[in-house]
């Protein structure tokens, strides 16, 4: 019986390599690798043509999935070819470390111990408490074999190394030392993950295995050399906490891989251990020629004599700085001095493509996954929307059928909280296009678990959340955008529901304001709801009983209004008007002109919502000419304070000044009321009537401008048209051009008008 | 103390590859004085196993120079690229210094750099006397470094025509130098290579071919990382400096040139330092080379006209010289500065009086 620890890091193609080989020549019949030992049922996955790394086991806590913990591998990964080779194998695998069940228990009983004081540690930015890497530990080895980073050390002495004899050993000594040789910080977690592996250890021994073979960090591997007493290790595990968990396979990211994303196992370049793990004896050459490819394929001339010289020059720093073959650094160097003439901009997409690489793995559909996702990689699958790393736009028809369920089912993830795709403006008109602009995260299948209680497909997901979440707003705004979104997610039941929602909501809200800000949008469903076969009918009904009951208590709520809430009441009428105009239904506008009157006729109402009534009716033919006049000449009276009539003014032009043109009689009013106003009034009402003014085109206000002018000589005589200056001399210039043009000219006038 | 100005690397630094040479226990390329490792540390500086102290000649990163060296030893042509002042030349010369033991093969790149200067010319009186023959032809450096063996330095690619610098494409990848007036031709020897320095600053250069441009491998030399840096640049250069022209005056104090380097660097970043502040930069590109010539100048001006010590207002003339090089444009920020940022520090109360009282 012999029990063989490998000592590895994780991600390391050279410790990938040198595990593989190790157990090809060991030939054990059990292997253990440190995991979590719930996910033991995955590993018969392993080895399935359609599980391509990377990948990561997802393991969550079923009734609070956002407690998660993510273990990645990939192809390169020593723990993903220790698995594969017991698959081959076909000999015993499992995970050996702490089982997480443990893990959340106590990362639980610490949030209660502390009275919910913190939050429990970063759970969704993907890093994993219980699987980080003691990197600085290697850094002191480093420095004693005089290197200045540990990674570097790490990476020449183990990952690009050729030649493996007895590096197990070696490795184990390095750690044994240091773990001597350093203070230990007391880890009371390490202790048991520790314990926990030496137990399983042991339980393979007692099952009589022959060969054991250990595939665990290398931070641990003296830890699992050195048994101690059974005991110790019992006494330590005894009475752990608990938690439910659960595990599924889920396809990864280089990107989410790679250190930058938090993880705290990650390593700085996936995409280069991906190509020395498929190319162990390259000497540069070939990473060469794909960044020549990736160059030529970016416009950027690149010869073969460029790829040439740069191996050669990344060979001769290697040989420099003694090691036996250049690393990603030196070719790096390499590229920068020979490809990029010395341009780092370019070292940035070789970074991205290469160095990086978005690459994300696939997981078979047989997985058994929580259902929500499978129901969405079904539809994943059947609408060819696949997931990718990279982000891909979508031009979608929804005239077409299948662009419509593409449509149909985005918009669904999108009331699911699970931001696959972006919407994007579109350009063109019409409504029948949409776009969309689609990302694949990893972190969104915790979103989907924690979805996931809500209904086994997406469809019935997607109502049952949206329903419960209409039930726990009071706000008719939030509930019309819901409903907004729940037209185009195409969820009948939903929408019935959204609107009686509203209809209670509308029917206990005495606040009129709320109403009228939610009219515009239900106004545009029943009307543009169509294009997408909905029965909008539903939402016209509920917009016209919405409208009769702002109609109602319209008139009370404009009485007694500060200036400034006038002002917003002005915009909520003004987009209130449009959405009556819109629904172009006689009835309500009748309605909608009677309310105005009433509002336009009450003294108490605020003056300027007063005036932009009576304006309203006005462009409505039901006040005119002499009604007009008088409404304008009560508003304008001299009892009434300045700054009143200059509010109603403003009310009344509000946008355009066109009516004081071309009106005669409106525009004398005006003008006398202006100029009979005595000094510290018309002070007072100036800016008032600045503000007014200001928002009128330029051309409007030139026109007035003139128009006083004119009209200020002679009051009001030139009655019903406008005067128009016209330069004779220049006017002169061009009459014997349009006179040729007529045909009617000769040449003696053309001579005299050059 | 013998009467020339200025010594050249390998004659001030003599010892120094005398100690490397006799230490190196690598491999040496053919026809090289050092190893290349040899050659880095004579660069970047270091310790040698018998205790000798190797100074460092460029204070920056060890990669950059592992990267030249790296370049020579495959036999490609090496291109120091990089703003005025961030010591191009001086690598140059200390890269043929380390490794040819001779830095004098130099070729200065002008607007009228001819075809002759870089190939051959010929002596016309022997010319007309005994006809084409070897004993007519004029050698340049090229020629001689080709023929020994030998680092040639070409400063200043850039400004050398278009045309002219195409000469060099046969020389750098067949390594011949044709001659087809003798109908012969002279064949590089082993350890022949060619350092160019070009800055990416100046209007009107030559921007080299590609197919020129596709033989060099291009080392950018950055600004100085960081304040330390610069200043120990600094201080390294004006040290040697009152060893050549034997000063009289004191030691440069560390502080003057701590606040030299500190107007340089805000100046050049755009930014005070503390990052609180934005500036106005001049057009100037106030290079560490620049610094190092200002505190010198100070020196001098100490020695001869003033009590010895560095003063303030030793300085001021020569930031000020260094700082406005258009003198509408960049007087005004220079005053803006000296009035925004220097009269608000309170131990530079002096240099802000000297340097009001010149402008």
């Amino acid at each position: 019986m012999s029990v063989h620890i490998l000592g590895i890091r994780h991600h390391g193609p050279g410790s990938a390599r040198n595990v593989k080989a190790f157990l090809e020549e060991l030939q054990p019949d059990i292997v253990l690798v440190e995991g979590p030992p719930e996910a033991d049922a995955l590993l018969q996955w392993a080895g399935h043509e359609n599980l391509q790394p990377p990948v990561a086991i997802l393991a969550y806590q079923p009734e609070s999935p956002q407690k998660a913990c993510f273990y990645p591998f990939a192809a390169f990964s020593p723990e993903w070819q220790a698995i594969l080779y017991a698959r081959r194998q076909r000999i015993h695998v499992r995970f050996m470390d702490l089982p997480l069940a443990h893990v959340f228990g106590m990362e639980h009983e610490a949030t209660v111990d502390e009275n919910n004081q913190q939050p429990p540690e970063n759970t969704d930015s993907g890093s994993a408490p219980v699987f980080v890497v003691r990197r600085d530990p290697i850094s002191h080895l480093a420095e004693a074999a005089g290197y200045e980073d540990g990674e570097r050390w790490w990476e020449h002495m183990f990952e690009y190394r050729q030649q493996q004899t007895q590096i197990f050993e070696a490795v184990n000594d390095a750690m044994q030392a240091l773990r001597e040789e350093l203070p230990r910080k007391e880890d009371h977690l390490e202790q048991l993950r520790e314990a926990w592996m030496r137990k399983c250890i042991r339980l393979a021994e007692k099952e009589m295995f022959q060969r054991i073979a250990v595939i665990c960090g290398a931070w641990h591997a003296p830890a699992l050399n050195n048994m101690p007493k059974q005991k110790e290790d019992n006494d330590l595990l005894k009475s752990l906490p608990k938690a439910k968990v659960e595990c599924t396979w889920i396809p990864w990211t280089y990107s989410r891989l790679s250190y930058e994303s938090g993880y705290g196992a990650g390593i700085p370049s996936p995409g280069w251990y991906e190509h020395i793990w498929e190319h162990p004896a390259d000497d540069g050459t070939r990473w060469m020629a794909l960044i020549a490819k990736l160059f030529r394929e970016q416009q950027k001339d690149t010869s073969v004599a460029h790829v040439m010289e740069a191996v050669r020059l990344a060979n001769a720093l290697a040989s420099l700085r003694h090691y036996s073959r250049p690393g990603l650094e030196e070719l790096n160097e390499a590229t920068l001095s020979v490809l990029c003439n010395g341009e780092n901009i370019l070292m940035q997409l070789i970074r991205d493509e290469l160095i990086v690489r978005n690459r994300m793995g696939t997981v078979p559909i047989e997985v058994p996954k929580p259902p929500l996702q499978t129901d969405i990689e079904k539809l994943q699958k059947k609408l060819r929307m696949p997931q990718t790393a990279d982000f891909k736009d979508y031009l979608l028809d929804l005239r077409k059928d299948t662009d419509l369920e593409r449509s149909i089912f985005l918009h669904r993830l999108q009331l699911l909280e699970i931001r696959w795709g972006r919407r994007q403006e579109v350009s063109g008109k019409g409504t029948f296009k949409e776009q969309w602009r689609l990302q694949w995260d990893p972190s969104f299948s915790i979103d989907v678990i924690e979805k996931g209680s809500w209904g086994n497909t997406v469809a019935e997901a997607t109502a049952s959340f949206v329903i419960s979440s209409a039930n726990n707003t009071s706000t008719l705004q939030q509930v019309c955008r819901m409903l907004e979104s729940a037209i185009p997610a195409e969820l009948p039941a939903v929408v019935e529901v959204l609107i009686h929602r509203i209809n209670n909501l509308a029917a206990a809200s005495g606040d009129v304001l709320q109403l009228m800000e939610v009219i515009p949008s239900l106004v545009n469903i029943s009307r543009y709801g169509n294009v997408r076969k909905t029965d909008a009918a539903l939402v016209s009904g509920i917009a016209e009983s919405m409208i009769g009951r702002i109609c109602i208590s319209l008139p009370a709520a404009c009485t007694a209004v500060a200036d400034d809430a006038a002002l917003a009441l002005l915009e909520l009428f003004y987009a209130m008007n449009d959405a009556i105009n819109l629904l172009q239904d006689p009835a309500l506008t009748g309605e909608w002109q009677a309310t105005l009157l009433i509002i336009s006729r009450a003294a108490q109402s605020a003056s300027m919502i007063g005036g932009y009534a009576t304006r309203l009716l006005f462009d409505g033919k039901i006040i005119t000419g002499d009604a007009l006049v008088k409404a304008f000449s009560v508003a304008m009276s001299v009892a009434n304070p300045p700054a009143q009539a200059a509010a109603w003014l403003e009310g009344f032009l509000k946008g355009s000044g066109t009516l004081l043109l071309l009106d005669e009689e409106l525009w004398n009013m005006v003008h006398n009321w202006v100029s009979q106003l005595e000094n510290d009034f018309f002070i007072q009402v100036l800016p008032l009537l600045r503000r007014t003014f200001s928002n009128f085109t330029a051309p409007e206000r030139k026109k007035l401008g003139d128009k006083v002018k004119s009209a200020g000589a002679g009051n009001g005589k030139k009655s019903g048209s406008t005067t128009v200056g016209i330069d004779e001399n220049r006017a002169s210039k061009g009459i014997p051009v349009v006179m040729q043009i007529l045909g009617w000219g000769d040449s003696k006038i053309l001579a005299d008008g050059a | 103390m013998s009467d020339i100005l200025r010594y050249h690397a390998e004659q001030l630094f003599a010892h120094e590859l005398e100690e490397l040479k006799k230490q190196d226990q690598e491999k040496r390329p053919h026809n090289w004085l050092l190893s290349p490792q040899s050659v880095v540390t004579y660069l970047i500086g270091g310790k040698l196993k018998n205790g000798f102290e190797v100074t460092p000649k460029y204070i920056g990163s060890r990669r950059l120079m592992e990267i030249s060296v790296a370049t020579l030893a495959t036999d490609r042509a090496l291109l120091l690229y990089g703003l005025p002042g961030t010591a191009k030349s001086w690598v140059s010369e200390h890269l043929a210094a380390g490794i040819s033991g001779d830095s004098t093969m130099i070729i200065q790149g002008t607007a009228g750099t001819s075809e002759e200067s870089i190939r051959y010319g010929w002596n016309y009186a022997r010319l007309l006397a005994e006809g084409p023959s070897k004993n007519a032809l004029v050698e340049t450096p090229v020629m001689r470094a080709m023929q020994d063996g030998k680092l040639v330095r070409i400063e200043e690619l850039t400004r050398i025509g278009a045309d002219v610098q195409d000469t060099l494409i046969t020389i750098l990848s067949e390594k011949t130098l044709p001659i087809p007036e003798l109908n012969s031709e002279i064949q590089a020897t082993k350890g022949f290579n060619v350092i160019a320095t070009a800055n990416n600053r100046d209007k009107g250069v030559n921007e080299l071919s590609s197919a020129l441009k596709r033989r060099f491998n291009t080392v950018i030399l950055p600004m100085p990382d960081s304040m330390e840096e610069e200043i120990d640049i600094v201080r390294r250069r004006v040290e040697s400096f009152e060893k050549i022209m034997d000063l009289p005056a004191e030691k440069p104090a560390l502080e003057e040139i701590r606040r030299i380097v500190t107007i340089f660097r805000e100046l050049r970043n755009g930014v005070t330092l503390d990052g609180k502040t934005k500036l106005k930069s001049p057009g100037a590109t106030l290079s560490t080379a620049e610094a190092i010539s200002v505190v010198n100048s100070g020196l001098a001006l100490a020695a001869y006209f003033g009590d010895g010590t560095l003063k303030a207002a030793d300085l001021a003339a020569g930031i000020i010289g260094a700082v406005v090089k258009d003198p509408v444009q960049d007087k005004l920020v220079w005053q803006e500065y000296l009035e925004t940022v220097v009269k608000t520090r309170d131990e530079w109360k002096d240099v802000y009086r000297a340097c009001r009282d010149l402008v």
